[in-house]
């Protein structure tokens, strides 16, 4: 019976064999290619980054609703309940005036005092709503309905430049994201191509020998792979010592920030680095070996 | 085995390799194919191989058709033959056991059955003392006999051999034919071109053909000494 791996030490002998050929040109192509996935561990952690704190601020994002300050208790109870049970709305609950009032203390601060020129408390109770942020409009198209209701903070503004920023985000990570995946790709196959092209004369024996153009592609391919992976390597390591040294340092210097802990992002940005690169690897490689055909 | 009818072949810039070659040649034949420099002999063996395809008429090699489309056919013929070329095409870098193990790596052969075969062929060259050196570091005559290796221990059904007395001296040369001719097995064919119409004196066995101008004629061992 056939052993499919009967070559397996011939082709990574081989593979070694193309790489010390062209032995300082590949070593700058494992370097360009580690650095390229370094840029892109680095938007991956950014991305990582700003989903994360926008999926804290789309939990803080609220809108406050002013009702008929004539209503009873049980009808202000109806109101809160039928409120509470629109879909998108994460909770709902009454502020009552000196809430309001205090809440203002704390946002004023030092300039507080201004509040004592008031004889009464200025402030109305409302209604404090926390809403998923895409389902803002269908809550507010729901509220119309309402006939309790005089008004609607419902900070459109700020969620709306909250959405572009988000929108901004994610289209610009993905250009970024397939900019570096199509040059890695295009560095590959360049290699490989120029690894066929130095060994022209032995794969034309072969060729005369009868070899099979798997047989003698794959060591072509191997290599290809493995700058990619040892590439993918080098990025993980830099990006890892970037984390461990830099990352800790902003986060103490910005506690005010809701930044996730640099822990929480390794194993998803090795996974995806392990991954991405024996990916890019195998597409670079096949793309290589099909432009000589 | 070998047969061509009224094959032609023209090269894209116009120059005529070969014209309307009738030829049979059967099953364990040796074939000496002789002829001055450019007269075809050269175009003969690369359309055996499948390097060129016919221009007109119709060649088939070991039941095989050699046409454009026919890759995997001309590929399988290629597995099938121990080709000797003019300028060995040993690869660089790697041993003589090595050179001569890689030219049957991809047939489907165990591996310790390469490994036996590699050996006993390069014994039988008388370079098996040499086996771990670097095909680099070889003479001329040391590289030609790595080749001869290479072609026997695939076992083939066809030994081609492209001009492999080209620049031996004369003893050396009828020794390289002596070489060839004691390595043949019963049922091998062997096809070696040469221009030294001289050295067939010396031998005993085989026929020849005799190229000129693209035509392909059987000579008699009185015509090639003349």
């Amino acid at each position: 019976m056939r052993n499919p791996f009967k070559n397996t030490a011939y082709y990574i002998k081989e593979a070694k064999t193309i790489f010390k050929v062209d032995l300082s040109s590949n070593i700058l192509s494992i370097l360009s290619i580690g650095l390229i996935f370094f840029i892109l561990t680095l938007i991956l952690t950014g991305w990582l980054i700003s989903n994360n704190i926008v999926e804290i601020i789309e939990k803080e994002t609220e809108i406050s609703i002013y009702y008929n300050e004539g209503l009873e208790k049980d009808s202000l109870d109806n109101l809160l309940t039928k409120i509470g049970n629109i879909q998108g709305i994460r909770d709902a609950k009454i502020v009552s005036e000196d809430e309001s009032y205090d809440r203002m203390v704390d946002i004023l601060g030092m300039e507080a005092k201004i509040l004592n020129h008031f004889e009464n408390n200025p402030f109305s109770s409302f209604i404090e709503v926390k809403i998923e942020m895409e389902s803002l409009d269908h809550i507010l198209n729901e509220l119309e309905y309402f006939q309790d209701i005089d008004y609607i903070r419902d900070n459109r503004q700020v969620i709306d430049r909250l959405q572009g920023i988000i929108s901004i985000i994610e289209v610009l990570g993905l250009i970024l994201f397939l900019a570096i995946g199509i040059c890695t790709m295009i560095i590959i196959s360049h290699i490989i191509r120029q690894g066929i092209y130095n060994n022209r004369d032995e794969i034309y024996t072969l060729k005369l020998l009868g070899a099979p153009d798997g047989f003698i592609q794959l060591p072509f391919f191997m290599e290809g792979l493995f700058l990619t992976i040892i590439g993918g390597g080098i990025a993980g390591v830099l990006w890892f010592i970037l984390i461990k040294l830099g990352y800790g340092n902003i986060y103490n210097l910005l506690p005010f920030m809701p930044l996730p802990h640099g822990d929480e992002f390794v194993w998803p940005v090795i996974t995806f680095l392990t991954i991405f690169s024996t990916f890019v690897g195998i597409i670079g490689s096949r793309f290589g070996l099909k432009s000589i055909k | 085995m070998i047969k061509a009818e009224d094959v032609s072949l023209v090269y894209p810039d116009g120059t005529v390799g070969l014209k309307d070659v009738e030829l049979h040649i059967e099953k364990g034949e040796f074939v000496y194919i002789i002829g001055p420099s450019g007269s075809g002999k050269t175009s003969f063996l690369k359309l055996l191989m499948g390097i060129e395809y016919p221009s007109s008429g119709s060649m088939q090699v070991l039941g095989q058709a050699i046409h454009k489309d026919e890759e995997k056919g001309i590929r399988n013929i290629r597995q099938q033959m121990g080709p000797v070329f003019q300028d060995f095409k040993l690869i660089r870098g790697r041993t003589a056991l090595e050179n001569v193990v890689l030219g049957m790596r991809f047939l489907n052969l165990p591996k310790a059955e390469i490994y036996f075969r590699a050996e006993e062929a390069l014994q039988r060259v008388g370079l098996k003392h040499k086996k771990s050196s670097y095909v680099e570091t070889l003479s001329w005559g040391q590289g030609q006999r790595v080749a001869i290796a290479r072609a026997i221990a695939r076992k083939p059904t066809m030994i081609i051999a492209d001009e492999p007395t080209g620049n031996l001296d004369f003893d050396n040369a009828v020794n390289m034919l002596d070489l060839l001719t004691s390595l043949k097995e019963k049922d091998t064919t062997v096809i070696i071109t040469t221009h030294a119409t001289h050295l067939i004196d010396e031998l005993d066995e085989g026929r020849i053909l005799y190229v000129d101008n693209g035509n392909i004629d059987n000579l008699s061992r009185e015509g090639a000494a003349l």
